[in-house]
C-alpha cells in the first residue's frame, strides 16, 4: 500500500517547475513595464516587429523629406522676394519711360532718364545673379557658376541650365525649388523673343542718343515693359503655388507621422494599466503558490514521529 | 522436523533489520539522480511434511526473497523519448536566438535605412561637401554593421559546432560506459544489490545519452541493453560489451552530419539534433545576408560607374568586397560620389546620377530584404519557442510520472520505518519468550 502516488522528489520538481514558470512570467511583465517596450526581441512578435521596422524607416525618411521641404521653402521665399524687387524695378522703369515719352522733355533730360535706366539694368543684372540658401545661383537652374554674364557689348546673357532641379518631398512627390532667369524675364514682342534686361538696356541706350527719335523709342518700349511686368508677376504666382504645394505635403506628412506614431505606440509600447494589472495577478498567484508550497513541504511524517 | 522458536524469531528480527536497512537506503537516496526506490519482498520459510509426517509443524521463520527495484521500463522509455525532444527544442531555440541576435542587434537594418536617407538628403544639394561626407559616413556604418553581423553569425556557428563536438564526445563516453555496465550486468547474479545498482546506472546512462541524441534501447533478458542512435532503425552504437564510435563531419557551409562507424545517422532528437538544425538555419541566414551585401555593392557601384564625380572624373566603385564579411568602403572622399550623369563637367549640380542610384536602390530594396530576413529568423524563433515550451511541458510531465512511480516518498518510508521497527521489536519479544520458556524448562525441579 502506498500513502500517496507522489514521490518526494516529484513533489519538489513539480513545485520548482510551477514556481519558476510564474516567476518568469512576472519578470517578463516587469521588463515590459521598465523598458516601456512590449517587444524586447523580434521573435516576441515577428509581424509587429517587422511593421515597427517599416514605420521607423518611414519616419527616418520623413525627417529627410522635412529637411528638403524646409530648404525648398527657404529658396522659394528668396525667389519670391527677388521677384518683388524685379517688379518694383519694372514699375520704376515704366514711370521713367512714360516721362521720357513726353515730347516736351529736352534731350539732356531724356539722357539723364537714360542714365537712370542703365543703372536699373545694372541692378537687375545683379539681382538676377542672387544666390540661394546654399550659395548657388538662385535663377541659374543647376549651373555651378553665375546665372547671367555680360557680353562684350554689356548685354546680359543667360549662362544657366534650361530648368531648375526637382527636390524630392517624399512619397514620390517633388517640387521645383526655383525659377530659371528666362522663365520670368523672357517674353516676346510681336513674335520676337526678347527679355526684360535687353529691353531696358536698349531703351537706356536710345535715350542716351543711340536712337534718332528717343521719345518714339520710349513710347515703343511701354508695351514690352507692361508685358515684362506680367511675366514677372506670373513667375511670382508660380512660386506662391509651389509654396502652397510644399505646405500641403508638410501637412500631409504631419498627419501621417501622427498616424504612424499612434500605430507604433499601439504595436510596440506597453499598455501600462493592463500590464500592471496582469503583473499584480501573477504576483498574487506566485505568493499564494509559495505560501502553499511552504505549508505542504512542512507537512512531513518525520515532523510528527517522536 | 521440529520448529525452533528462537531461530524463527531470529529470522524475523533479521528480516526486519534488512527491511529497515532498505528503508534507510531509500531515505538516504531520496534525491539521488537515477535512484529507483527499493522495496523488500519477504517469504515465509516453511517445509511441508514428509512421508508419514503429515500434520507435522515445521515452521522456520522468514527470509528475504528479493530486494525489488520499482522501475517501469515504459515510463523510463517515455522519459528518454520526450527528454530527447525537449533537449532538441531547447538547443535549437538557443542556437536560433543567437542567430537572431547576430542579425538584429548588429543594427544592419537601421544602417541601410540611414544610408538611403543620407542619399535622399544629398539630393537637396548634390555639391554640398558636408552632405557628401554624411553619405560616406553612412556607407561606412552600413559596411561595418554588415561586417559585425557576419562575424557574430560566424561566432554563433562556431559556438554551436563546439558544443556539438562536446556532445559527440559525451555520447561516445556514455556508450563506452554502457558497454562496461553491460559486461558487468551479464555477470551479476540476479536480484543482488550489485545488480540493482548496475540497473540504476544503466538507466541513468541511457537517460543522459537521450539528452544528446534520440536513443532507441532494447533490453535483453540478461538486463544488458542494446542502443541505437537515430530511432529504432538507426545505427547500433552499443551491443553487449562492444561499442561503436559516433563521428561528426562539418560541411564547408558549417552544417553537421553524423555517422556511427561508417553508417550515416540522421538524428531527430537530443541537443545534438537541435544544434544541427540551428546550424542549417544559420547557413541559410548567412547566405541571405551575403546576397543582400552583394546586392548593395553591385547596385551602388553600377550607379557610380554610370555617373561623374564632383571633380568631373568618371565614378569609381564606392564599395569593395564580395560578401557581408568583406564589404568595405572603397572611397574615403565624399567628392568622389558620382551624383552627376555621364558627360557632365566638374562641379555639376545635375543630380541625375544620384537619382539613378536612389532609383536602383529603391528597386533592389536592400532594407526591405533585410526586414524580410529578420522577419524570417524571428518568425522561426517564435514558432520554435512555442514548440519548445510544449515539449518541455511534456518532458516535465513524463519525468514527474516516472519519479512518482520510481521515486522515494518520504512519508511512505517513515511509515515503513515504524512498521519494521515494530516488527523488529516483536521478533525481539519472541526471542525473549523463547528464552523465558527455556528458563522455565531449566527451572523445573
Amino acid at each position: 500500500m502506498t500513502i500517496s502516488t507522489t514521490s518526494t522528489s516529484a513533489f519538489y520538481e513539480r513545485a520548482t517547475m510551477d514556481l519558476s514558470a510564474l516567476r518568469k512570467q512576472a519578470e517578463s511583465l516587469q521588463g515590459q513595464l521598465s523598458s516601456g517596450a512590449r517587444l524586447a526581441r523580434s521573435s516576441d512578435n515577428p509581424v509587429a516587429a517587422s511593421r515597427l521596422r517599416t514605420l521607423a524607416r518611414g519616419s527616418e525618411m520623413a525627417n529627410v523629406d522635412l529637411a528638403n521641404a524646409n530648404r525648398a521653402t527657404a529658396d522659394l521665399k528668396l525667389t519670391d522676394t527677388a521677384l518683388s524687387t524685379f517688379a518694383d524695378y519694372v514699375t520704376r522703369a515704366r514711370e521713367l519711360t512714360i516721362q521720357a515719352a513726353n515730347g516736351t522733355l529736352t534731350t539732356s533730360q531724356r539722357a539723364s532718364i537714360g542714365g537712370e535706366l542703365q543703372q536699373i539694368h545694372g541692378s537687375l543684372f545683379a539681382l538676377a545673379n542672387s544666390r540661394d540658401s546654399t550659395g548657388h545661383a538662385l535663377f541659374g537652374g543647376q549651373t555651378a557658376g553665375n546665372a547671367y554674364t555680360l557680353d562684350g557689348a554689356g548685354n546680359a546673357v543667360y549662362a544657366g541650365t534650361a530648368t531648375s532641379e526637382d527636390l524630392p518631398l517624399g512619397d514620390g512627390q517633388s517640387v521645383k525649388r526655383g525659377l530659371t532667369g528666362p522663365e520670368f524675364l523672357n517674353f516676346s514682342v510681336n513674335g520676337n523673343p526678347t527679355d526684360l534686361m535687353a529691353v531696358i538696356k536698349t531703351l537706356g541706350d536710345a535715350l542716351l542718343g543711340a536712337a534718332a527719335d528717343p521719345a518714339q523709342a520710349a513710347r515703343d518700349a511701354l508695351a514690352p515693359l507692361s508685358d515684362a511686368l506680367d511675366t514677372v508677376t506670373n513667375g511670382q504666382t508660380q512660386i506662391g503655388a509651389r509654396l502652397a504645394w510644399i505646405e500641403l505635403t508638410n501637412d500631409r506628412r504631419t498627419t501621417l507621422s501622427e498616424l504612424h506614431a499612434g500605430e507604433e505606440a499601439d504595436l510596440g509600447s506597453t499598455d501600462m494599466a493592463a500590464t500592471i494589472a496582469e503583473l499584480q495577478q501573477v504576483m498574487l498567484v506566485l505568493e499564494a503558490s509559495q505560501a502553499s508550497f511552504v505549508k505542504l513541504a512542512s507537512l512531513n511524517l518525520f515532523e510528527l514521529i517522536q | 522436523m521440529a520448529s525452533d522458536l528462537l531461530s524463527i524469531a531470529a529470522s524475523g528480527a533479521k528480516a526486519a533489520r534488512l527491511a529497515l536497512d532498505v528503508t534507510a537506503q531509500n531515505i538516504a537516496n531520496a534525491s539521488s539522480e537515477g535512484y529507483v526506490r527499493r522495496s523488500v519482498r519477504l517469504e515465509e520459510l516453511a517445509s511441508s511434511g514428509g512421508f508419514g509426517r503429515i500434520g507435522d509443524v515445521s515452521l522456520s521463520g522468514v527470509r528475504l526473497d528479493r530486494v525489488m527495484r520499482n522501475a517501469d521500463t515504459f515510463r523510463q522509455a517515455e522519459v528518454r523519448r520526450t527528454g530527447a525532444d525537449a533537449a532538441r527544442g531547447q538547443a535549437e531555440v538557443a542556437g536560433l536566438e543567437n542567430v537572431q541576435t547576430a542579425v538584429e542587434q548588429s543594427n544592419v537594418y537601421p544602417s541601410i535605412v540611414k544610408f538611403e536617407a543620407s542619399l535622399q538628403q544629398l539630393a537637396s544639394d548634390p555639391v554640398d561637401p558636408s552632405l557628401r561626407s554624411a553619405v560616406i559616413e553612412a556607407a561606412r556604418t552600413m559596411t561595418r554593421t554588415m561586417n559585425i553581423a557576419a562575424t557574430s553569425l560566424d561566432a554563433a556557428g562556431n559556438g554551436l559546432r563546439f558544443e556539438a563536438g562536446d556532445a559527440v564526445s559525451q555520447i561516445n563516453g556514455i556508450a563506452t560506459e554502457l558497454g562496461r555496465v553491460n559486461l558487468r550486468l551479464a555477470r551479476a547474479s540476479d536480484a543482488s544489490s550489485d545488480q540493482t545498482a548496475l540497473l540504476d546506472q544503466r538507466d541513468m546512462l541511457l537517460e543522459r545519452m537521450s539528452e544528446y541524441a534520440d536513443v532507441s534501447a532494447t533490453i535483453n533478458a540478461d538486463h544488458t541493453v542494446e542502443v541505437r542512435l537515430g530511432g529504432s532503425a538507426g545505427a547500433q552504437i552499443v551491443t553487449g560489451g562492444t561499442t561503436a564510435s559516433l563521428a561528426m563531419t562539418t560541411a564547408p557551409n558549417g552544417t553537421l552530419s553524423f555517422a556511427v562507424g561508417a553508417t550515416p545517422v540522421t538524428l531527430s532528437g537530443g541537443s545534438l539534433a537541435g544544434k544541427a538544425q540551428a546550424l542549417i538555419k544559420l547557413a541559410d541566414v548567412r547566405t541571405k545576408l551575403d546576397t543582400i551585401a552583394t546586392g548593395v555593392i553591385a547596385t551602388v557601384n553600377t550607379a557610380q560607374a554610370a555617373g561623374v564625380a564632383l571633380d568631373g572624373s568618371a565614378g569609381q566603385p564606392l564599395l569593395a568586397g564580395t560578401d557581408a564579411a568583406s564589404i568595405a568602403l572603397a572611397l574615403e572622399d565624399g567628392r568622389k560620389i558620382a551624383t552627376a550623369p555621364a558627360g557632365a563637367g566638374a562641379n555639376s549640380r545635375d543630380a541625375a546620377g544620384l537619382t539613378a542610384m536612389r532609383t536602383a536602390l529603391g528597386i533592389s530594396d536592400p532594407a526591405g530584404a533585410m526586414d524580410a530576413l529578420i522577419f524570417d529568423i524571428s518568425g522561426t524563433v517564435a514558432g520554435r519557442t512555442v514548440t519548445r515550451d510544449a515539449l518541455d511541458t511534456i518532458a516535465g510531465n513524463a519525468r514527474i510520472a516516472l519519479s512518482a512511480q520510481a521515486g522515494v516518498n518520504l512519508d511512505q518510508e517513515a511509515t515503513n520505518l515504524i512498521r519494521y521497527q515494530q516488527a523488529f521489536q516483536a521478533s525481539s519479544k519472541a526471542i525473549q519468550i523463547a528464552s523465558n520458556l527455556f528458563d522455565t524448562l531449566l527451572a523445573l525441579r
